[in-house]
């Protein structure tokens, strides 16, 4: 224990994490165990090197055990007490228990027995009563306030809200970590999950602007070695951006292994209903499992919007015939639709703001504005 | 320093919480225990696991009661009601009706629904009735309640049936009732209140609650849904529940979210394709289709979708008023009427609710500054239901319950 490389050090407390071992990681986590006398553990920045091996969050409690190890090697006790509080304990004891519903799910799964989600919920019961508790240290100082824990908590519990399909617990997190004087100051990773969950939650909500700016800050502040976390919260960024106008570029999709949107991309650019229809059956099961699939429908709308704009362009005239809409739809092999629902996607567009002017029934016209008559998307929504 | 926690404290911690609300498994410690071993040595012996299931599997059956009442009202109970003059007038013996106390029909008394009181025994197996005789109370409440041409007000008939499908939910509940017998009885319920949420629409608050009816009806459906999800197949009825399912919550993200998730062969059978297209629809704002796509439904699954016409035809006017503002615009009544599928008298009723004006001519007006909604009781949904009424035809009431049609 004493002579270990920092790898084989986090070697073992991965093994020991994927094991379960539960009481191990935490001796590993422990000023009574021999480890803390190692000077090749003694880091002062171990961050990077933890991120790397570990999965957050036990990435950030490993550096946070690290870096206290190193301040009490160099005798500076306060910065080490900073460090060594009960926090990581509770930590390693909520992640277990997250880790421990989970496996309890998946066996009564197995079995048929009880109601999906329900360890899960009873987990996150535990896990609320933790938040409650940290959410309302006011005794302690700043420095060794619980309320450090709140992020942490709230990351747990985000993720179980949205395996079990319950965003609505979501908000009142959201709403004490909102309020909290601490919100600025968590660690950079807890705070990148935060907005990550936070945006996705918005994007549920519909409320795709504040969705584009959590998702983005968290892509960009994501440790730029954790590929797949970036890549995760790309599937959520990329139908937000979309929503608002923004096409991803074919470099970034194919950087990040994410090519089922190039052709989705493709077709609401080019306002191709029929090429959309095809992706978003193509790749059906990848976007239905990350969820995204219904969101991704929405774009039909921005679809229709494009395809109408290159009809607009097309007549070069202000007094656009019913009938120029409906043979576009028409080309695009909707063969199901009339005269009666062309108007009456022309005036959800026209309700919704994407196009400025008026139908005129008797003259079987769609009249548009001289001035602008599809307005930018990021201007609309 | 540091303080450790062991797996005991936190086993600690999950025990308080009660485990009695889980439907299938025995509340032991004892079984925490042996599944906390499993998980210690994973990935070891798969015969030890199904050992101790089965062992798990006896253990909790005798901790679950086992009915053994084989009248739909416990004899108990019938006496008690009997001499408190509690019973319900269609409980009561033929003749004796307006007696001072009228006698109970043994054949007619179906057992009421009681709150859980602590103190209470509600675990009598004299009290409780065994899967088969709450499924024989299910179709005497369907066949000689809620069916009978004889029994009025239906407001009446409700109230009665769905307290006494409450009791039977109970009943099951309390004996962790699983498998067909469960699902065929759940699937009568919710065919019940989903019909019962269209016949009663308009009715009075307080002789029917449409918010109570929407709770037990989602328990129910929510129930079901579970018992498909969980139970060995086949369930020849899954397809047309999940399709009335989406279409009672349509426009949900969470209930779409759930279809998308089955199996493809169910998501591509017939009712919760079209199911799929009206939802989307909807959520698109295109009411035209929706409507259009709402006369292919039958009428259990237009009873499901008619709580959601109101918003569909309000959102169509709405957006007429926004896309045909114009000052010199006019909109024929007749293409509107056809649009929102109802006569013309009623849409232009309608079109007054909203504040859209109708000229001499039977031409619309439009306007986005003139919409309003309609003032709380001033918009009667069901003046506008013959879009689901017309379903009905010659169906009679027994058969869109039983589901045999």
């Amino acid at each position: 224990m004493a002579h270990i490389t920092i790898n084989q050090y986090l070697q073992q407390v991965y093994d020991a994490i994927d094991n379960h071992d539960g009481s191990f990681c935490a001796e590993l986590l422990s000023f009574k165990h021999p480890h803390v006398a190692n000077p090749r553990l003694q880091l002062a920045s171990p961050e990077e090197k933890c991120q790397q091996l570990l999965e957050p969050p036990y990435d950030e409690m490993v550096a946070a055990h690290l870096r206290c190890t190193y301040a009490v090697s160099n005798h500076d006790f306060v910065e080490a007490y900073k460090f060594q509080t009960a926090l990581p304990v509770m930590f390693s004891v909520t992640l277990d228990l997250r880790i421990f519903a989970n496996s309890a799910e998946q066996q009564l799964q197995k079995k048929g027995k009880g109601q999906p989600g329900e360890m899960l919920e009873k987990a996150a019961e535990q896990l609320m009563s933790c938040f409650r508790v940290c959410a309302s240290d006011n005794r302690a100082g700043i420095e060794d306030s619980k309320k450090w824990g709140m992020m942490f908590l709230s990351n747990q519990l985000f993720k179980i809200y949205f395996k079990i399909n319950k965003l609505h617990l979501c908000k009142p997190l959201i709403r004490a970590i909102d309020s909290s004087n601490l919100k600025n100051d968590y660690s950079p990773a807890q705070k990148v999950t935060y907005k990550y969950y936070v945006g996705r939650k918005a994007m549920f909500d519909s409320d795709f602007k504040p969705a584009e700016e959590f998702l983005s800050y968290a892509f960009h502040h994501c440790h730029g070695s954790s590929q797949k976390n970036k890549r995760m919260i790309l599937i959520y960024l990329l139908p937000v951006k979309m929503l608002l106008g923004h096409m991803p570029t074919h470099q970034l999709l194919r950087k990040y292994d994410l090519m089922q949107f190039a052709d989705v991309t493709k077709s609401v650019s080019e306002g191709n209903l029929l090429l959309l229809n095809e992706a978003l059956s193509k790749h059906e099961t990848f976007f239905i499992r990350c969820g995204i699939f219904l969101i991704l429908e929405k774009l039909k709308i921005i679809t229709y919007r494009n395809l109408f704009k290159k009809v607009y362009l097309l007549l070069r005239t202000h007094q656009l015939p019913l009938d120029a809409f409906l043979v576009s739809l028409k080309m695009m092999q909707l063969d199901d639709v009339d005269i009666d629902e062309v108007q009456c996607i022309l005036a959800n567009l026209i309700y919704m703001g994407h196009i400025k002017g008026y139908i005129s029934h008797q003259h079987q016209k769609l009249v548009v504005s001289k001035q602008n008559p599809f307005p930018p998307l990021s201007s609309v929504s | 320093m540091c303080q450790f926690m062991t797996y005991k404290v936190k086993e600690q911690a999950i025990k308080k919480n009660s485990l009695s609300q889980r439907r299938d498994a025995p509340a032991g410690g004892e079984w925490r225990q042996r599944k906390e071993e499993r998980w210690r040595g994973q990935g070891k012996a798969q015969a030890r696991e199904v050992e101790e299931d089965e062992s798990c599997e006896q253990h909790g059956k005798e901790a679950v009661p086992r009915g053994t009442c084989q009248t739909m009202c416990p004899a108990r109970e019938l006496q008690d009601r009997e001499v408190q003059n509690r019973l319900h007038r269609f409980e009561m013996l033929a003749g004796t009706e307006r007696v001072r106390r009228p006698r109970g029909d043994p054949l007619r008394a179906v057992k009421e629904y009681t709150r859980p009181a602590a103190g209470k025994d509600s675990t009598n197996p004299t009290d409780l009735r065994p899967p088969a005789v709450l499924l024989k109370t299910v179709c005497y409440l369907i066949d000689d309640i809620a069916a009978s041409p004889h029994l009025h007000p239906w407001t009446e008939v409700y109230s009665f049936v769905f307290d006494r499908l409450r009791g039977v939910k109970q009943d099951m509940i309390i004996q962790r009732v699983s498998g067909l017998n469960c699902m065929a009885i759940l699937e009568r319920t919710v065919r019940f209140l989903i019909y019962a949420s269209y016949r009663l629409c308009g009715e009075p608050l307080w002789l029917y609650d449409p918010r109570i009816n929407d709770t037990h009806l989602q328990e129910s459906l929510s129930w079901l849904l579970d018992c498909y999800a969980t139970e060995t197949g086949p369930h020849p009825n899954q397809e047309e529940f999940q399709a009335l399912g989406l279409l009672y919550n349509l426009g949900s993200a969470r209930a779409t979210q759930h279809i998308m998730e089955l199996s493809g062969r169910l998501r591509t059978s017939p009712a919760i394709t079209l199911a799929l297209s009206i939802n989307r629809a909807f959520l698109e704002r295109n009411p035209v289709r929706m409507l259009r796509l709402a006369r292919r439904l039958n009428f259990i699954q237009g009873c499901a979708l008619h709580r959601h016409l109101v918003t569909c035809r309000r959102d169509l006017l709405l957006i007429y008023s926004h896309g045909y503002c114009s000052r010199n615009c006019r909109f024929p009544l007749d293409r509107l009427a056809q649009l929102l599928s109802l006569d013309t008298s009623l849409a232009a009723q309608l079109c007054q609710a909203y504040g859209v004006d109708v000229n001499q001519g039977n031409q619309l007006v439009f306007s986005k500054a003139a919409f309003t909604e309609p003032g709380k009781g001033k918009l009667h949904c069901k003046m506008y239901h013959n879009i689901v009424a017309e379903k009905q035809r010659e169906l009679s009431v027994g058969n869109i319950i039983h589901g045999c049609v």
